[in-house]
């Protein structure tokens, strides 16, 4: 292959990692923007909820690589694991702020920041301890299907996670622009004190903003265990690490930054790991987050910086 | 320059007998008597200096060495984020750097080529010239001893590098950035084999020699370092927690705006944190890595991180002791308690025939436990173990019903200062303007203060009142004009400058230090006008010693002023206390700066009548002493009996300007405030 | 209508308001006036429930408001428009509108108010679909206003309306609140500007620190010299 057609494959693995950050990155920025948290544990949540996809496919009877399917059963059972990964990871998200974030909710200073790092580590070590530190071998039961345009290959999971990404997009789109309760998300981020004067209830647009951010979490996780056929206890660092950075690159707080931002990153790392060294690809991604904070904290679209100090 | 002058008669004697009554800088606070406290603490180091010669297991006293490091390295940690309120989430970088340092250049690892430069060095003792069949090599061999300060030193630079992108950012994002330092620093070292063996980690690190004596393998003599460090890091932290320093520290931590406006210096006190908690952590590191005679970059990941703050969290943040005991609580928890209760659950299953329980080994789920104990705190215990500030008993009965004393200022009048017959302009303003991305705040407004004399502006809500004062102190740029001051132009300067020119303030919604004591509060007034620094803190020279006491004589004599309604509670923090007595504290700090020009915001917001015109009388008393006065004040008739002069704002432009009594029946004026007539009148 | 019976409320330990009487009846435009720091803003955050008061009771309609939620009370038919307007800003005019009819179901009332607030404001309806947060001051008064209508209410709680916007508009607003009122919709104003205020209220109460110091028909408080001492911060509450 030459130069250019390594590049060109590059580009679309960037695209498929960054597909999978932008949603990671984008419930971490739904719950900032309303709360205006770090929320440390969304990460593990990520974490946590690709095991239970695991186990749902495994509960299906797919294990390895080998069980293939097609067709119909296909989409069933990846429907199954879908809907059975992003409730596990709502729920288990809606869990978490409702017992340890929101006795902290007037608490000011970074008690609630911190809580979500106690949490974060339960969450990390609930499972290394429970599961091992090996990786797991992901239970995947989608065919392997290639198919070549000129000098790239194109795979069937890349396929998969470009359209299970670009649907949730657009299902999240739809939820804060035409829904009731999307639109009380929007305005409760945007001023708090007004919505609830218009009769919003500000708690369950809050438990709203975790369940949603969390499912989109736990749809990141299948599809990283999908695109990778593999699962470990420290997912949550390595891939919550470069969609951190993502969120903050893109504006924290704005849903669009969150997209665009999830893409670059993915585009960095494949890109930066090809073209320097994949050792160093941890450092370029931390450099970028401290660079953008300490330079644009607001990111690529977010607003001005956060009020709360 | 206001002089507090003569105080009435009884007050000097109030003040003392408070004095002596209040609590003591030592656990003597939790013991009711110094004396108990030294006992407690004689106890402590005669049992921790005798512990490893009654008890001679060689791994219990690792261990103890162990839980000796991280309890400096809590120390260190706790000045970032229990004194400052800066939170570091990559500390474990400092402690890196400090055992990087000592490592490579006390072993093997870097092997220069010999030259002749290398010869002053040999002389000195640092490198030794190694003879091979390869050729001549330089072998690092710098003294612990000597690399203790210089690991401190090197990592306390890091802590200024990492440090001062930082300096501007807000909580959460200044938590990520460190956090980025944190993973970088190890990621670096794992990635560089050529200076640091990569992931293999350092070996042959030389253990430390003392008159010939080798360290070796033994924990003991660690331990006794260990010993030595932490007591004098406490040391070190309890002088700086003290001291103005440390009090600057907190004033940071509570309220960055106010200490700013109060003189703190914001850049250099957070890089002065940053310096010290890495210094800390420096010389552990060096400690550290000398009793393992390996690194490798796995110790330094974020999970130390995460427990050292742990450790502090729990502990108590702020509280020396506290982050002390809770670190050795938890190292021990983690070698000798989980170990031991892994063996109970074995046998517990083993009794009733439960497979999992016969097979779960406690210790490898410590940092299950810590983040738990994170949690458990943050939402159950936010003050931790050992509290900074333990509660202070309430007023007693007597106290509580105590007459109101209306403390000195009545008698401050005896003594006017001649009132020349045109004072000089002391704070001339001109043609200020402000500007709010497309709102103009203040429009062109001209104002000037003469010496000895009360100005107050007064205007509806939005005339940008505490804008001008935002403008004069410093807060807010001013888009044109200039403001002088005592012949010196003040425009661009920071607040903490400005209020070392003489210019204090107080707040229109009162910015005390709310965790802080009354005392402390307006002892952080006077510390641009001290000069006790880190070294006078540490070595607590006499010299300082006699200005941290003057200092202490003088905030109870301004407190003094207030009667008796802020003396009882001068150890309270402020929180607690009234909002008519919390803005009697924020004037008492202003006035602890020696302000050359006090600037009051709304000062009686909130006070009944017979508070308000306690306060304006006050206030008068203190600009017959000499002290220039500059006033919002919404209440008309504290305005005609303070001002000489009154100027109107009006939507950000000066409407009127004049005596009190012609500026309230200005057409102009009642307009402003009234609002204009409809056209359809 | 509404009616606070010895209302205390406190901020901490700051007593803000001190044991106030408010009626208003069905029908009326009763105006709230006081200078700075008089317990204005409070009152209204009372009347909404975003503040709880520590004695005393307001009751609407007769029944008491304690322990009744925000929501409830957009519900029950209070809507408030705030102070500085507050519009949501980077969601459009049309966007905020429906968020003024939050509590409400959707459906053939909603057009018909929607009908009627593009009624009365003329030039929103150009503006629908425009960012919030780009419009004017005035502008953003009259979406503001309009937000509130699209909540059907029986009592609408103004704070300072005229706040930040030119003359000219400051009469439009008042023009129009006097039509919403003479469609039927009762109103409750705080205001600082007490000229413009006292001009189209019925009654009207003064406010100082955070007690009552005058009330009466607006006609009577025109004429007294009391007002401006009042405001001026020169009475001393009875």
């Amino acid at each position: 292959m030459s130069e250019y057609g390594v590049l060109l494959q590059q580009v679309i693995n960037g695209l498929s990692l960054g597909a999978m950050y932008a949603l990671l990155a984008l419930g971490f920025t739904l719950v900032y923007g309303i709360l205006e948290l770090i929320n440390f544990a969304h990460f593990n949540v990520f974490m946590v909820s690709s095991f239970i996809g695991m186990w749902t496919l495994e509960a299906v009877g797919i294990s390895g690589q080998s069980h293939v399917l097609t067709g119909l059963a296909l989409a069933g059972v990846l429907a199954l694991a879908f809907a059975v990964t992003m409730l596990a990871g709502g729920v288990l998200g809606v869990a978490i702020e409702r017992f340890s974030l929101r006795p902290l909710r007037k608490v000011r200073g970074p008690a609630a920041m911190i809580t979500t790092i106690g949490v974060s580590y339960i969450l990390f070590n609930v499972i290394l301890l429970g599961v091992g530190a090996e990786s797991k071998n992901y239970p995947n039961p989608m065919p392997v299907v290639r198919w070549q345009f000129g000098q790239v290959t194109l795979e069937l999971r890349e396929v998969l996670i470009w359209g299970i990404t670009a649907v949730l997009m657009v299902a999240l789109h739809l939820f804060v622009h035409r829904t009731r309760l999307g639109k009380a998300m929007r305005a409760t981020a945007q001023d708090a004190e007004a919505a609830q004067m218009m009769g919003v209830d500000v708690d369950r647009v809050i438990v709203t903003a975790f369940f949603v951010g969390s499912a989109l979490a736990g749809a990141a996780a299948l599809i990283f265990g999908l695109y990778y056929n593999f699962t470990s206890f420290i997912i949550g660092y390595t891939a919550g690490l470069r969609a951190f950075t993502a969120a903050v690159l893109g504006g924290i707080g704005s849903v669009g930054g969150a997209m665009v931002g999830g893409l670059l990153i993915g585009l960095i790392e494949s890109l930066g790991g090809q073209l320097i060294a994949v050792r160093w690809t941890d450092v370029i991604i931390f450099s970028i987050l401290i660079l953008v904070l300490v330079f644009v904290p607001s990111g690529l679209f977010g607003r001005a910086t956060p009020t709360k100090s | 320059m206001a002089k507090i002058g003569k105080l009435p008669p009884g007050t000097e004697r109030r003040a003392r007998q408070w004095r002596m009554r209040m609590p003591l800088a030592l656990p003597g606070r939790f013991f009711g008597s110094r004396n108990h406290a030294r006992a407690l603490i004689a106890t402590i180091a005669i049992a921790a200096v005798i512990f490893p010669l009654i008890h001679r297991n060689d791994a219990d006293i690792d261990s103890m060495a162990n839980a000796l490091a991280f309890a400096a390295l809590a120390l260190g940690l706790n000045i970032v984020v229990g004194f400052a309120g800066l939170l570091d989430l990559g500390y474990a970088a400092f402690f890196a750097i400090g055992a990087y340092a000592y490592g490579i250049l006390s072993s093997w690892q870097l092997q220069p080529e010999w030259t002749s430069l290398w010869e002053p060095f040999q002389w000195l003792g640092l490198v030794a010239h190694n003879h091979t069949s390869a050729g001549d090599f330089v072998h690092f061999q710098v003294s612990f001893w000597l690399m203790l300060p210089v690991s401190a030193a090197i990592a306390a630079f890091c802590g200024i590098l990492f440090g001062a992108p930082t300096l501007r950012l807000k909580g959460d994002y200044l938590a990520i950035v460190t956090l980025g330092f944190g993973e970088i620093v190890p990621i670096v070292v794992r990635n560089w084999p050529s200076l640091t063996n990569g992931a293999m980690g350092l070996n042959g690190v030389a253990p430390p020699q003392l008159f010939g004596f080798d360290f070796g393998v033994s924990a003991t003599p660690y331990y006794y370092v260990g010993v030595a460090l932490v007591a004098l890091l406490i040391l070190v932290s309890l002088r700086l927690r003290d001291s103005r320093i440390g009090r600057a520290w907190m004033a940071i931590r509570e309220d960055e705006i106010a200490a700013e406006a109060m003189g703190v210096n914001l850049v250099r006190l957070k890089l002065l944190a940053f310096a010290c908690g890495a210094a800390f952590a420096g010389a552990t590191g060096t400690l550290y890595i000398a009793k393992l005679q390996t690194a490798t970059p796995d110790m330094f990941m974020f999970p130390v991180s995460v427990m050292i703050l742990v450790m502090v969290v729990f502990g108590g943040l702020g509280s020396v002791w506290g982050v002390v005991v809770g670190a050795l609580i938890l190292q021990v928890l983690q070698s000798w308690v989980l170990e031991d209760l892994s063996g109970w659950l074995h046998a517990l299953g083993r009794l009733v025939d439960i497979g999992w329980l016969q097979h779960v080994e406690l210790a490898s789920s410590i940092e299950l436990i810590f983040g738990i104990i994170l949690v458990f705190m943050m939402l159950y215990r936010r003050q931790g173990l050992i509290p900074a500030t333990r509660p202070q008993p309430a007023l007693n009965l007597a106290e509580q019903t105590a007459q109101v004393s209306r403390g000195g200022f009545a008698s401050l009048a005896a003594s006017p200062a001649a009132r020349p017959e045109a004072p000089s302009p002391l704070l001339e303003i001109s043609g200020l303007s402000v500007r709010f991305g497309g709102l103009l705040a203040l429009h062109s407004v001209d104002l000037t203060v003469p010496e000895h004399a009360v100005v107050a502006v007064i205007g509806p809500n939005g005339s940008g009142k505490s804008t001008l004062f935002n403008a004069v102190t410093g807060l807010v740029r001013a888009s044109q004009g200039t403001i002088g001051f005592a012949g010196a132009r003040l425009d661009r300067l920071r607040p903490d400058r400005v209020l070392d020119r003489g210019i204090a303030r107080t707040f229109q919604n009162i910015r005390l230090f709310p965790n802080l004591s009354v005392l402390d509060n307006v002892m952080i007034g006077m510390h641009a006008r001290l000069d006790t620094g880190t070294v006078g803190s540490l070595l607590r020279l006499p010299a300082a010693r006699r200005e941290e006491e003057a200092a202490r004589e003088r905030a109870l004599e301004i407190l003094a002023l207030f009667g008796n309604r802020l003396l009882p509670r001068a150890e309270h923090p402020a929180a607690s206390l009234s909002y008519a007595n919390r803005r009697r504290t924020e004037i008492a700090r202003a006035l602890a700066s020696r302000p050359k020009l006090l600037l009051l915001d709304e000062p009686t917001a909130g006070m009944n009548p017979a508070e308000t015109l306690e306060l304006a009388e006050q206030i008068r008393s203190l600009n017959r002493n000499g002290l220039p006065i500059l006033l919002i004040e919404h209440k008309l008739d504290v305005v005609v009996s303070l001002a000489d002069n009154v100027v109107v704002l009006d939507h950000g432009e000066k409407i009127a300007e004049g005596a009190p009594d012609l500026v309230r029946r200005d057409q102009q004026v009642i307009r402003a405030y009234l609002g204009r007539t409809a056209a359809f009148a | 209508m509404l009616e606070f019976r010895a209302v205390d409320t406190f901020y901490g330990d700051l007593h803000v308001l001190k044991s106030v009487d408010y009626r208003i009846e069905a029908g009326e435009i009763v105006c709230l006036l006081g200078g700075n720091a008089s317990g204005k803003s409070t009152t209204m955050k009372a009347i909404m429930g975003t503040v709880t008061p520590r004695r005393g009771e307001i009751l609407y309609e007769d029944r008491p408001l304690a322990g009744v939620s925000t929501a409830e009370r957009v519900r029950r038919g209070i809507a408030p428009v705030l102070e500085a307007r507050r519009l949501f800003p980077r969601m459009t005019v049309y966007e905020n509108l429906e968020m003024g009819a939050y509590t409400r179901r959707r459906g053939l009332e909603f057009e018909q108010d929607l009908a009627r607030v593009l009624g009365l404001f003329p030039h929103v309806e150009e503006r629908l679909r425009q960012i919030a947060g780009t419009l004017s001051g005035g502008e953003q008064q009259m979406v503001a206003i309009g937000r509130a209508l699209m909540a059907r209410p029986k009592l609408l709680c103004m704070d300072e309306p005229s706040m930040g916007l030119s003359p000219a508009y400051v009469e439009q607003v008042f023009d129009i609140i006097r039509e919403i009122n003479r469609q039927g919709t009762t109103i409750f104003m705080v205001e600082q500007n007490a000229n413009m205020a006292l001009q189209i209220a019925d009654r009207a109460y003064v406010l100082q620190t955070g007690q009552v110091v005058l009330s009466g028909p607006a006609a009577e408080l025109r004429e007294n010299e009391m007002i401006r001492e009042a405001y001026l911060g020169e009475i001393k509450a009875p």
